[in-house]
This record gives structure tokens, sequence and C-alpha cells, in this order.
């Protein structure tokens, strides 16, 4: 394989090789290589990847998923949520699972199911691979190039999911560190509605890479609400491209739980195609031990009258290490925007690190972006009012931390994820870290 | 009940000096009143006293009961039967009332050996508590002080205290802030609350509240002593003559001011 001269091969090209060479999506292979082959691995002279550690990276010895020697997924079922039984589909290490999967619960107009059983379908040829937009980038061609199989979303006109869709990425233990690349099309025709959980399990404490590329399409009127869980193995690297593209009227409303992995880089970028939309990217970050949690956004405001809100919250103990920067671009003729963009950092350590960058680039002069970004610990006065009635100050502090994060999953509309996330900041501010609070 | 011995106390990050020796001894049944001008270390001695982590106790000692709870934490001074209404009354979003006070009160019933309530015996128990602060129960499902009122603030403490049932309240200030009706109704809650087992100290600048509530003991604070103590009348002559002729009193003995 020939690699231009200036993009030094990392561990990324060089599992190039293992790329299937026969079935669907030979087009996509091809493209995805050729951009794999000139976008170099980052590196820490790259503005973008400035802050980030990428040790993580050149410590692990990837391997191709068939060569990895994966164990089987088992007792998974604790993972499905009961409001999706009959709209779920699984993915074991980035490849579909029939078996686990359960579809045809979610009414007319809906389609549900892996991607390969829609090679002919034109929604499909219209936008899988064609929505994906990110710059010298080598984790999407990455997927590309490995790409099988992945979910697939459609609703017609009008249409509305009559439950929840679950898609469930479990990874498995193996013998060795291998490279999963699940890939998701959501495409909500005019008027449609639809409510999709994203879910990323490590069954163990196992390594692996995974890089999840999501395409959404929201046509006009058409609502989704997008809830991405993040619950990587503790030595996993998570590098996530999710991109939505908004059409007049829609509102599309995504919230991103990062609880796991050793690295996770989170890009979502929401890009708006004509007036009056609505989005959301929210996210929550809880993380712990040497993680390391790094969310660059982008929210594109290319036409007037768009609300768009993006409250990002993070609470980082022991030596954890979060990053967020946020892009908020407002093009010249984009008038009448109303975005709100917060960034609020808790801190329960001393060893651990906030970097937080919001970036706002305006053109237009009739708009209001009101953005913050603070970075903070328990406010001791806080922590003694709950003591003076009666609470110890451990318990005063877990109740503290938990109430800063729960404001962002307040807005959760499957119940059983909302119980299932307030169980997960229960569980970090409790177990996991109170203890080891020193304020 | 309460008895605070020659207590000196300076601010733990920079050493600066608040109490300057300060005695006072209160029993069971009586309610007292600190008053002073600003910074004479009235608030002081009501967050030391409930254990607040910014002071500390350089000499001196305070007992409760016959024994000093210098080393003990402030909920360990709350489950025994201490109580801090705060001037300024802490905001917690994401903590509904409802479950600060449930959290408190069992914890607090838990220590002292009586029944824990579930949340349906603990509803019924705090209805009869919010009559008598005249607060709306919507309040409870309302996240702690978040967006409260200066005066819903205050009048939360007084709510809190109904609930909790502490043998001694420390009461700072929590006249300040309130219109006429708001510190009526403050003032009978605590009135309501208070009996032969329990005292109360009431710190204070003005004297109005004493008109609602008399007090058995006035002091005054000044420079971080009391310089002065009486009865109610005490209050009136403050109230009339200001604290100027204390303050000549406090410099002739020698003490800064």
């Amino acid at each position: 394989m020939a690699l231009p001269t200036q993009v030094e091969p990392s561990f990324l090209h060089r599992l190039a090789k293992h790329a299937p060479d026969s079935g669907n999506w030979t087009a996509i292979r091809e493209q995805s290589l050729k951009e794999l082959n000139a976008s170099p691995f980052p590196h820490k002279k790259i503005e973008e990847w400035r802050f980030i550690d990428l040790k993580p990276f050149s410590k692990i010895e990837f391997t191709s998923l068939d060569d990895a020697g994966t164990l089987p997924a088992t007792d998974i079922e604790k993972f499905f949520l009961p409001e999706s039984d009959r709209s779920r589909l699984v993915f074991i290490n980035g490849r579909y699972n029939e078996k686990f999967s359960s579809i045809g619960g979610l009414g007319n107009g809906v389609t549900v199911g892996n991607l390969n059983s829609f090679t002919d379908n034109s929604v499909v040829e219209k936008y899988l691979n064609k929505l994906v937009d990110y710059e010298n980038d080598v984790f999407v061609p990455y997927n590309g190039l490995m790409f099988e199989d992945g979910a697939f979303i459609h609703l017609e006109k009008e249409a509305k999911a009559e439950a929840p869709i679950q898609i469930l990425n479990i990874y498995t233990d193996s013998k060795k560190a291998f490279v999963a690349t699940p890939r998701m099309l959501v495409v909500a025709e005019e008027d449609s509605d639809v409510t999709i959980i994203e879910d990323h399990i490590g069954l163990s404490g196992n390594e692996y890479l995974t890089i999840p590329v999501c395409e959404v399409k929201t046509k006009q009127r058409a609502h989704i609400h997008h809830v991405r869980i993040q619950r990587d193995s503790l030595n996993a690297l998570h590098v996530s491209r999710p991109i939505a593209y908004v059409e007049k009227n829609s509102e599309y409303h995504s919230y991103t739980i990062n609880l796991g992995a050793k690295l996770a880089r989170n890009e979502p970028k929401v890009i708006q195609e004509d007036e009056e939309v609505d989005f959301t990217l929210d996210g929550l970050v809880l993380i712990d031990g040497e993680q390391i949690a790094d969310t660059h956004s982008t929210f594109d405001h290319r036409f007037s009258h768009a609300d768009s809100h993006q409250l990002h919250k993070v609470v980082v103990n022991g030596k954890a290490h979060s990053i967020f920067n946020g892009k908020i671009f407002v093009r010249r003729d984009a008038q009448k925007i109303d975005s709100f963009q917060e960034n609020r950092n808790l801190l329960l350590s001393r060893d651990g690190l906030v970097n937080t960058k919001p970036q706002l680039e305006i053109f237009a002069d009739d708009v209001l972006c009101s953005h913050g970004a603070t970075i903070g610990q328990l406010d001791p006065e806080e922590v003694f009012y709950l003591q003076s009635r009666g609470m110890t100050e451990e318990k005063a502090k877990e109740v503290l931390t938990y109430a800063f994060a729960l404001e962002t999953i307040e807005n959760m509309k499957v119940e059983s994820v909302h119980k299932l996330l307030i169980e997960e900041v229960y569980r970090y501010t409790k177990a996991n870290s109170v203890a080891k609070i020193t304020a | 009940m309460l008895e605070i011995k020659d207590l000196h106390v300076v601010v733990e990050e920079d050493g600066t000096e608040i109490l300057k020796g300060v005695n006072l001894k209160v029993n069971k049944g009586e309610i007292h009143a600190i008053m002073g001008p600003n910074g004479s270390g009235k608030s002081t001695l009501a967050k030391i006293a409930a254990g607040h982590p910014e002071y500390e106790v350089t000499k001196g000692d305070i007992l409760y009961n016959g024994e000093s709870i210098l080393e003990m934490d402030p909920d360990e001074r709350a489950h025994a039967g201490i109580f801090l209404a705060f001037q300024y009354p802490v905001e917690v979003p994401g903590v509904t009332n409802t479950t600060l006070l449930r959290e408190s009160y069992n914890t607090i019933a838990n220590s002292r050996g009586r029944e824990e309530l579930d949340p349906l015996e603990f509803d019924d128990y705090i209805k009869d508590k919010l009559e008598l602060v005249q607060m709306n129960p919507d309040f409870l499902e309302r996240s702690v002080n978040a967006g409260f009122s200066g005066g819903e603030k205050k009048r939360n403490e007084i709510f809190q205290m109904a609930v909790l049932q502490p043998k001694l309240s420390l009461l700072d200030e929590t006249d300040s802030g309130l219109d006429i009706d708001a510190l009526k109704i403050v003032a009978n809650g605590i009135n309501q609350l208070h009996g032969e087992d329990d005292a109360v100290v009431l710190i204070t600048h003005y004297q109005r509240l004493l008109n609602y509530i008399e007090p058995d003991f006035v002091h005054v604070m000044i420079g971080g002593k009391i310089v002065k103590s009486g009865d109610k009348t005490l209050a009136y002559k403050l109230e009339e003559q200001g604290y100027d002729w204390l303050e000549a009193h406090a410099k002739v003995n020698g003490e800064a001011v």
C-alpha cells in the first residue's frame, strides 16, 4: 500500500490491510482508504489535540478484530431496555448480532435494521457516508474502510416510532486488543419522531478502541431525541464522530453521558440546514482515576432563527482529565440566533485537571449567544450547611455532587434510561469516589 | 445547657482574632438575645458553636450539657441537638427540601435512638410544621433555598428548626430581611417551638424582634467580647441610645474595639 510520504503510518494505517476485501460497500471502502492514507494520526502539535494525552494510543498493541480472539458476549440481557424489547439492535464488538436483536415493534413507516439488509435502499445509498464530514481525520476513514455493517433507522414522513430504539454496542473480552468500528445512519423524514438510545458497554476491563460513526438527518419538522451512553471498559479508547443535520422547523436533541473508557474523544457536530431549528448537545462526564474525557463539539448556525443549547457538566476525581472545546459558529446571514453554552466543571480532587475552551465565532450581528465556563470545587459553605443539618461530611459531599450532576439527565424521556443514569450518578458519587474526596 | 468559657477564636485562613474571650451561660428553658454592632463577632459565635470549619478556637472552651464539643464535627453537634439558623441560608440546587429534611430528620432521630420515619409518615409529620411558618406545601418539592426570596429562606430555616426539634437553637439574624408580617410569622413560630426543655439564642441587630419574642437575657457584644448583660430592658436602652456608651465603656477597659 503506497502512503504519501508526509503521513507517518500509525497502527490504524498498518491495520488497513485487514480491511474486508469482498462483500458490500466497496465504494465506501475505496474512498475511505484514500482518505485514511492522506490523513496523519493526530499528535500534540495539532491545535485540536493539544490538550490530550495520546500516550494511551501508543501503549496498546492493537490487532484486527478477526485476530483478536474475542470471547462470546454473555449475560447481556441485563442491558436491554424494557421499553425497547421489540426495537433493539445489538452489535458485538461492532458486528451485528441478530440473535440478541429484536425488531418489529415500531409501527408503520419505521424501518430499523442492520445496514447490510438494506444495500439497495435508496435512502442508504443517498446518505450513508455522505453526511459525515471531519477534516483531516483518520478515524472516520478507518471506520469506513473496515465497514461491514451497522445500524439503520429510517422514519417515513409522519411516522412516529412507538417505542424508543436501543442501539446496544457490547464490547467483549479478547486475547488481544482490537479496533471496533460501529456505524449508525438515522434518517427522519418530514414530521417524523423518534427516540434513540445508543449505548456502548464494555463487559469487563478489556483493551479495545472503538470508533463509532453516526450520521443523522433530521428533515423538516422531524424530532429526534438521541441519548448516547458511553460505559466502555476502563481500559478502552473511544473516539466517536456523531454528526447531525437539521432542516427547517426540526428538532435534534442529543445527550451524551460519558462514564467509561480510559480515553474518550467525542466530536459531536450539529449543522443547521435551514431556518427555525432547535437543537441540543448536552453532556455529562463523570470520570475518576486516570480517565481522560475530551469533548470537541461544533454548532454550525448557517441560517437565521435557531435555538441551540449546550450544557456540558463534568465531575473530575482522582487524576482524571477533562477537556472541553465548544465551537459555536454563527455565519454572516444567520441572524436571530439564540445560542446557549455552558461548561461547568466540578473538581473533587487535587490532582484532577480540566481544560475548557468555549470558542465562539460569530459573523452575524443580531444574535444572542451566551456562554460560560466554570471550574470549581464543592462550596465549603454548602458542605457546612448540610453538615449542620446532620449529614456527615462525606454524605454532604455526596449529595452535592449528585445534585450537580443530576441537572443534565433531567430531560431523559425514557424512564428506564433516566433511572439507569440516576443509578450511575449515584454509583459514581458514592462507591467510586466520595471516600477518596480530599477537598 | 451551653457554657462558653473565655472563648478566643481566629479565622483559620489568616489568623485574624474575632472572639477575644467570650463568656456565656445558657440554661434550658431560656431565651438569650445577643446584640451588637456589625463586626462585633455575634455571627462568629453562632457559627463556631455549630462547628463552622472556617474558624479555630485558640483558647477557652464550649461546653454543651457539661461536655466540651470543640472536637465534634458539625453533624455530630446537630445530632446532639444543636441547630444553627443561618444568616445567609445556602442554596442547594438539585436537592429538594423534603429530601434534605427527611435525611436530616432520620439521621438525627437515629443518633438519638428515635424511630426513623418512612416517606409517608414523614409527609404527615411535616404537614403541621409547614403551617407553623405558613408555608405552601409546593415548597417541599423545590430545591433547598434555590430561587427563594430572602424572607422565604429565613422562614425555611425556622421550618427546619420545627422539623428537627433541636435542644439548642442558635438563630443568626433570622429577623433581618423580613417584612413585618413575615417577622411576626417567624417570631410566632419560634415562640411555639420554644419550651422548658430547650434553649434559644437569638442574634440580632434590632430590638424589633424582641417585641415579639421576649428574651430572658440580653447581651451586648462589642469587639469580640460580651461587654454588658442584662434583662430585656437593656434592649430598649440600646434602641434609644445605640452602642456608643458601651463602646466607650469597652475602651475604658483597655480593649481594642
